[in-house]
């Protein structure tokens, strides 16, 4: 603080006026009005407000408007002083303040604390006795009421570190019998509430940013080891305390002058070591003073100080209220705020009727409200001020609980320097040793007694220092009248405060000659060609940039520079830089943990169904489960489990690293990698959500499934997931029934090939495991299905927009589900209507088209070849082959059997095609095989195998098959249908199987069952009689021209069994 | 001074060093002629709590600790090695920092591939070899060997340009601190004196050219001099530097402030285009340093002097940037083009101001050179 006086904003003389000038144009309460600035000379205060004035009448130009200012922060001083409630201002992860809090509270005793923490957060403070610190208080709510849509889920932490005076309020009440602890901010939804009603350009994202510490990260940042910087996730920070210059030159103009780096240096060496030792009054006085410096210089329309006044009436509400209601006694009470707070001007600060109303600066001074000096008792605690009501908060349902929290999540969060929460936390372990004041804790916590630990190792450390100071002004003033007094009757002892040059402790050899020796070592094991030599040369450097910065001793962050300059060269060889193992050095990031009895239900019920993996779930660490499902059948519920966290986890959480679990497919040996205990948050947020893994499941893909934006293949994906993961065919057929009302509904066909991968995957599913009869849902999905695509189908071949795979699809849905969807009562001639409607302009539709008309038996194979034929003979069209070729490839998926025919027309284009259109389409063809027909490249490859010579002294005597046959007959509107098609297909079978009748003779019961089936009468033509063998070897030529007739007859049986048989 | 060019930065600021050294009580290692403390104060300039009789101006723009990193390194056993992006002011604080501490800052040995080891350390005058033989008198000392000799501070420009036998010769003049002249019988050792030091600069770009041995390493602190994108740093720099080269060639020109925003702007767009870019061809060549910009303004300002109207206009400055950042005709005009109709008209058409007029110049620029 010192810096304020010496070279502070009376030095700047002109300038420095001119910019408080400005800054107070804004401010509410801000420069007095009635010129009585320089008059008041009384109170305890009257002294060093009349010396400050003075000081600015001698230095600046303009002195009215810097003497304002001056006189305005001693005015606020004495305001918040005058307060009978004791106000405790403090600063966040503050050990000065978590040291001064807790003297004061082993001081003072008091019976009610007054918290400025969410209000609604006061039943889960019992649990941070579960937990390892640092963790962070949540609330969080989805289900959202009386918000814009969208903004949710809506999520607020306030992070607890161990070295913060919150803490020590807390562990103080919870631990005291007859202590009420009382929380008195805004809960969550009154938060939300504000910064919806004051940010509605924000309606469609998360609603705001942290409300305290939303700058930038001074420097650097945590931007190594992200993953415990993002610990909070995108919650809303809040915390305790926040007490940070709001006004960018104020804080640019601080940092220069205190020749420090970024502002958490500032306060460590200005603010927080000369009062790490200083008695209350100090103490008390010193962070008001900064807390009324930093309101009066918030730069006009700076909307956070409407906010923070609100929330200020909001608070003393709730005091004045818990006052009149419980009937303490206010000196009993103990009001715990941010210095920012603790001079607030609000009309409802205070717990007086007579403080209600703004309030001039100068009736302070001239002792005309003295805060209930004469009223000092209960009868005085006032009721509410009227006028200020609460807000009623929203329906919405709020969850509560704690999630673990770490030093560089709390950085990332608030916008410290990297590095900062953790040398606090280093600072407190010090501090604590050598003033030797006893904290408070809370019984049972997990990790206080290592923090007890380190605090005794760093004083070992700390040699001479560690110490307790007989002759602590703390210790020492504990029983004086200044310090142990009444709140009112607070000396003045700020004058001292300012004209003391900050007490630095002398350099401490043996810790920082520890520092260097530990950050060398660090750095060889993170890859730095580092020695004994960097160590010397560390120590030197820090001692001479100290010096060079006009400290007595290095700081952690001159170390931290002279770290840098000696050992970082031009590439850092690992993962961390120096920076970054400097800090882990000086005190490392602490991840904090949400012990098992405060963890949610459904993150228990998780711990309790893995209990007999036989792993610490506890652990940050990764660790490896293997599941033989076979030898131990006990595990299989953990392996359904784990499935289900995999799904709703994110990734990492839990990894199986061997096993695979789709519809219908288990694995009986299962692998996992988990990392539970590090992904805690992502539990802990799940258990908000539902109660059980299966439940929370279960929602998400409700959720997923009627999302506006959900397509009928989400919907499907969601029934996949629900019968994979829960085997619920309830859940399975409500999905389902939704899937089938998207269907109808949907107008494009842009999910077409994933629809029918997945219908087909699940019809298949349930015809192995249900094969009495299809769910109902799925019936009408094919029978809706089959409507829809034959309606869309004219469209889709035509629109620009819709591509050759979508239009692939619809037809595999329509032709390879057409019998069940026949079998339903749909119509064919639905279907051959709608292809007769379709009019393709452009070649891979055109082929497609051609392929579903031969597979409807409008176009016959001779004819669909002698087409292609025509292509590849006309010079015009050529160029476009292989565009056709790639609508055919596309046809493999609707019409599978002209695998046949894909083989040979590719054949025959790279044989007839000309170079200058076969070499550039090469890389094209690999591509378009590699992209659509990725799952029919297996049968061509078959097909290809099966019509090529295997071996090369074969392919001199191999002809083409297609070069072989016969002639194609002309087109004959007589023959087209089905039946002319069947008898071509049975032609081109017949040379190619001839032992096929031979077959069919020899057993003929399958041919007569066959034609019973079509309703024809068995009939042989030949002298056998039907059913009756005929001898094996036996040249009898009537029974095969029978059998010949009758396959010619219903060829379609003869070319499935020649299929089979090839296979 | 008129005589010079460019006069070294001990000649430019004499009066304020001479000053400063006479005011500073603080203490001085070795042979400095300022206390570290003075060396800070005249690289980043004076404030008013610094409570000096005179104000010092800021000479180097910049993060304050790298300066404090650099002056300390150099009041230690290690040599200082600037390391950075071509255009980021390592050579400017290295010859402030050698005139501050030394008043010299032209001991200076320029790394290139032809660099030898006789650079770095002595060579002989081969007529007075020939006439006297090998002698004292008959050597030629380097900058590096004279800064030994004197207890001052040398400079070694881009050392990684030069190869790596050649910087190994530096290892065992910073460890040992003195060279050995084998060829002389009697007064075969410069040993040096206390407060030599080397400053070097490497570009980061040159990285895997002649990379440094760790030995080399070892021997030097690096300093990173970060690229700026404060932009008022920036401002400050071009202003500052625009100023001295106004004063060199004697040019009395007001350089409007909207026309220095617009050169700010232009270079924060193209430097956001280069780093959002994902193939060399979709970015400039240029480093779009700091350095850079001051080029472009001072190609616009002699330009509009002796051609023009002796007053900048917009569209110079335009032409002027693109004269300076094509460098490859067809990548760098597409690029500029784009950035030209894409972003500075509809900005035109929203802000209006100078932009218009910038627009147009830009336009005739590349239409000339397409």
């Amino acid at each position: 603080m010192s810096t304020l006086a010496d070279d502070g904003l009376a030095d700047d003389g002109p300038a420095g006026v001119a910019l408080a000038g400005d800054a107070l144009a804004g401010v509410p309460g801000g420069p007095a009005a009635d010129g009585a600035v320089a008059a008041g000379l009384d109170g305890p205060f009257g002294q060093l407000r009349a010396r400050l004035v003075d000081a600015a009448a001698a230095f600046a130009a303009d002195s009215a408007a810097l003497a304002e200012i001056l006189a305005g922060l001693v005015d606020d001083v004495a305001w918040a002083l005058a307060e009978p409630l004791e106000i405790f201002p403090v600063c966040h992860h503050s050990p000065a303040s978590a040291l001064a809090m807790a003297r004061r509270l082993r001081e003072k005793r008091p019976r009610v604390i007054y918290l400025e923490l969410c209000e609604d957060l006061r039943p889960i403070l019992g649990e941070l006795r579960n937990c390892r610190l640092p963790v962070a208080l949540q609330a969080f709510a989805h289900e959202l009421e009386g918000f814009p849509a969208g903004v949710g889920p809506l999520s607020v932490v306030a992070p607890i570190t161990e070295a913060s005076a919150e803490h020590q309020a807390i562990a103080y009440a919870l631990e005291t019998p007859d202590v009420e602890l009382v929380l008195v901010d805004w809960s969550a939804d009154h938060l939300f509430q504000w910064e919806n009603h004051h940010r509605p350009d924000r309606a469609d994202g998360p609603p705001g940013p942290a409300p305290t510490g939303t700058g930038e990260p001074d420097h650097g940042g945590p931007d190594q080891d992200g993953e415990e910087a993002a610990l909070h996730g995108d919650a809303v920070g809040v915390e305790l305390g926040d007490l940070r210059p709001r006004f960018a030159e104020l804080e640019e103009f601080l940092l220069r002058h205190g020749r420090v780096r970024h502002w958490s240096e500032w306060w460590d060496q200005y603010v927080e070591q000369p009062l790490s030792d200083a008695d209350h009054g100090t103490y008390r006085q010193a962070l008001a003073l900064v807390g009324s410096l930093f309101r009066r210089l918030t730069p006009a329309g700076d909307g956070r100080l409407a906010r923070d006044e609100e929330r200020e009436r909001h608070m003393w509400t709730r005091i004045r209220e818990h006052l009149a209601a419980s009937g303490t006694d206010r000196d009993d009470c103990l009001y715990v705020c941010g210095a920012f707070h603790a001079v607030s001007r609000v009309p409802e600060f205070g717990t007086t009727p007579s403080s209600s109303g703004p309030v001039e600066h100068s009736q302070v001074e001239h002792g005309q409200i003295e805060h209930g000096q004469a009223e000092h008792g209960q009868e005085a605690a006032a009721a509410p001020v009227a006028g200020y009501e609460i807000g009623p908060v929203t329906p919405t349902r709020w969850l509560y609980g704690l999630i673990p929290s770490s030093n560089s999540a709390i950085e990332a969060q608030f916008g410290l320097a990297g590095g900062s929460v953790s040398i606090a936390a280093a600072t407190w372990a010090k501090a604590l040793a050598r003033s030797g004041v006893a904290p408070f804790r809370l019984a049972g916590q997990p990790g206080a007694s290592t923090a007890r630990k380190a605090g005794a190792g760093a004083a070992r450390k700390g040699g001479r220092t560690a110490r307790p100071r007989a002759a602590s002004p703390a210790a020492g003033s504990a029983n004086s009248p200044a310090a142990g007094g009444g709140p009112g009757t607070d000396a003045e002892r700020l004058s001292g405060f300012l004209e003391r040059p900050p007490a630095l402790d002398g350099i401490d050899e043996d810790e920082l000659l520890g520092w260097c020796v530990d950050i060398v070592r660090l750095a060889r094991r993170n890859g730095y060609l580092a020695s004994t030599a960097d160590a010397i040369a560390v120590f030197e450097t820090s001692i001479l940039l100290a010096g060079l910065r006009n400290r007595a001793r290095p700081t952690p962050y001159d170390f931290q520079d002279a770290a840098v300059t000696c050992i970082e060269k031009d590439v850092v060889p690992g993962r961390r830089d120096v920076r970054r193992l400097c800090e882990i050095l000086l005190g490392g990031d602490r991840v904090g943990q949400v012990g098992y009895d405060a963890l949610p239900p459904l993150a228990r019920d998780v711990h309790d169904r893995l209990t007999p993996l036989g792993l610490d779930l506890s652990r940050r660490t990764v660790q490896r489960a293997l599941l033989d499902l076979t030898a131990a059948p006990e595990l299989a519920p953990c392996s359904d489990l784990l499935w289900m966290l995999r799904y709703l986890l994110p990734d990492g959480a839990v990894r199986p690293i061997l096993g695979v679990r789709r519809l219908g497919e288990r694995s009986t040996q299962e692998s996992w990698d988990l990392s539970i205990g590090k992904h805690q948050r992502a539990l802990i947020e799940l258990g908000y959500e539902a109660v059980t893994v299966e439940q929370a499941l279960e929602q998400r893909l409700r959720r997923t499934a009627w999302d506006p934006k959900a397509t009928t293949a989400v919907a499907l994906a969601a029934v996949e997931d629900a019968v994979t993961f829960l085997g619920s065919r309830r859940l399975a057929d409500e999905l389902g029934a939704h899937a089938v009302e998207l269907l109808t509904g949907e107008r494009t066909v842009d999910d077409a090939p994933e629809v029918l991968r997945r219908i087909r995957r699940l019809l298949d599913h349930y015809r192995v495991t249900e094969p009495a009869a299809l769910p109902e849902w799925c019936e009408r999905f094919v029978k809706e299905g089959y409507a829809h695509y034959c309606t869309l189908l004219p469209t889709a071949f035509t629109a620009d927009d819709t591509g050759v795979r979508q239009v692939a699809s619809m037809l595999g849905f329509l032709l390879t589900l057409e019998n069940l969807a026949l079998a339903l009562g749909c119509d064919r001639a639905q279907l051959e209507l709608a292809v007769r409607q379709s009019h393709p302009r452009e070649p891979e539709r055109t082929a497609l088209l051609w392929a579903a008309q031969t597979r409807l038996g409008q176009l016959t194979p001779a004819e669909l070849r002698a087409r292609c034929d025509d292509l590849l003979t006309n010079p015009l069209v050529t160029g476009a082959f292989p565009r056709y070729l790639a609508g055919f490839v596309q046809a493999l998926e609707p019409v599978p059997t002209l695998a046949p025919f894909v083989v040979e027309i590719m054949s025959r284009a790279f044989a007839r095609l000309p170079d200058r259109v076969l070499l550039p389409w090469l890389p094209t063809l690999i591509t378009t095989l590699r992209d659509h027909a990725g799952e029919h490249m297996p049968t061509l490859v078959r097909e290809a195998g099966r019509t090529f010579p295997g071996a090369l002294p074969a392919l001199d005597a191999w002809t083409a098959p297609w070069s072989s046959r016969p002639p194609a007959p002309a087109a004959d509107a007589s023959t087209a249908g089905a039946r002319a098609g069947g008898a071509d297909a049975a032609r081109a079978a017949r040379p190619a199987a001839g032992l096929v009748p031979d077959l069919l003779v020899a057993h003929p019961a399958t041919t007569d069952a066959v034609a019973t089936l079509l309703g024809l009468a068995p009939a042989w033509p030949a002298t056998a009689a039907p059913g009756q063998p005929t001898p094996a070897g036996r040249d009898d030529g009537a029974t095969r021209d029978g059998a010949i007739l009758l396959l010619d007859r219903y060829p379609e049986t003869a070319a499935a069994v020649t299929g089979l048989l090839a296979h | 001074m008129t005589e010079m060019l460019r006069a070294p930065a001990e000649v430019k600021y004499a009066d304020e060093l001479d000053w400063l050294e006479s005011v500073d009580d603080g203490p001085k290692p070795y042979s400095w002629r300022l206390s570290p403390r003075m060396v800070r104060l005249f690289v980043l300039g004076s404030q008013k709590s610094d409570k000096l009789g005179r104000q010092v101006d800021q000479k180097w723009f910049g993060d304050a600790s790298l300066v404090e990193r650099a002056v300390v390194t150099l009041a230690s056993d290690r040599g200082l090695l600037l390391i950075g992006d071509p255009g980021t002011g390592k050579s400017w604080l290295a010859e402030l920092l050698a005139a501050a501490i030394s008043r010299d800052s032209t001991l200076v040995v320029q790394g290139t591939a032809g660099t030898t080891e006789d650079h770095i350390k002595y060579s002989w005058n081969v007529s007075m070899v020939i006439a006297q033989g090998q002698s004292r008198e008959s050597m030629i000392p380097s900058p590096i060997m004279t800064a030994m000799e004197r207890g001052v501070i040398g400079r070694f420009e881009e050392l990684t340009r030069s190869t790596s036998d050649v910087q190994d010769a530096l290892i065992s003049i910073l460890s040992e601190k003195y060279v050995s002249i084998p060829e002389l019988d009697n007064d075969n050792v410069v040993f040096a004196k206390p407060g030599f030091s080397v400053i070097a600069t490497a570009n980061s770009r040159d990285r895997g050219v002649n990379d440094l041995s760790s030995a080399l390493k070892r021997r030097f602190n690096f300093v990173r001099i970060p690229v700026v994108t404060n932009r008022r740093s920036e401002a400050d720099i071009v202003r500052f530097r625009t100023a001295e080269l106004l004063r060199r060639h004697q040019i009395e020109l007001d350089l409007p402030p909207t026309l220095l925003d617009i050169l700010l702007q232009s270079f924060a767009d193209l430097r956001t285009a280069a780093a959002s870019a994902t193939s060399d061809d979709e970015k400039l060549e240029s480093a779009l340093s700091t350095a850079e910009q001051i080029g472009v303004l001072e190609d616009a300002i002699l330009h509009s002097q002796f051609f023009g109207e002796k007053q900048l206009h917009a569209g110079t400055l335009a032409s002027s940037l693109v004269g300076s950042l094509a460098r490859r005709s067809s990548e760098d005009l597409a690029i500029l083009n784009k950035y030209l109709h894409g972003v500075v008209e509809p900005r035109g058409r929203k802000d209006g101001g100078l932009w218009p007029e910038f627009l147009e110049g830009g336009r005739q620029a590349i239409a000339v050179l397409s």
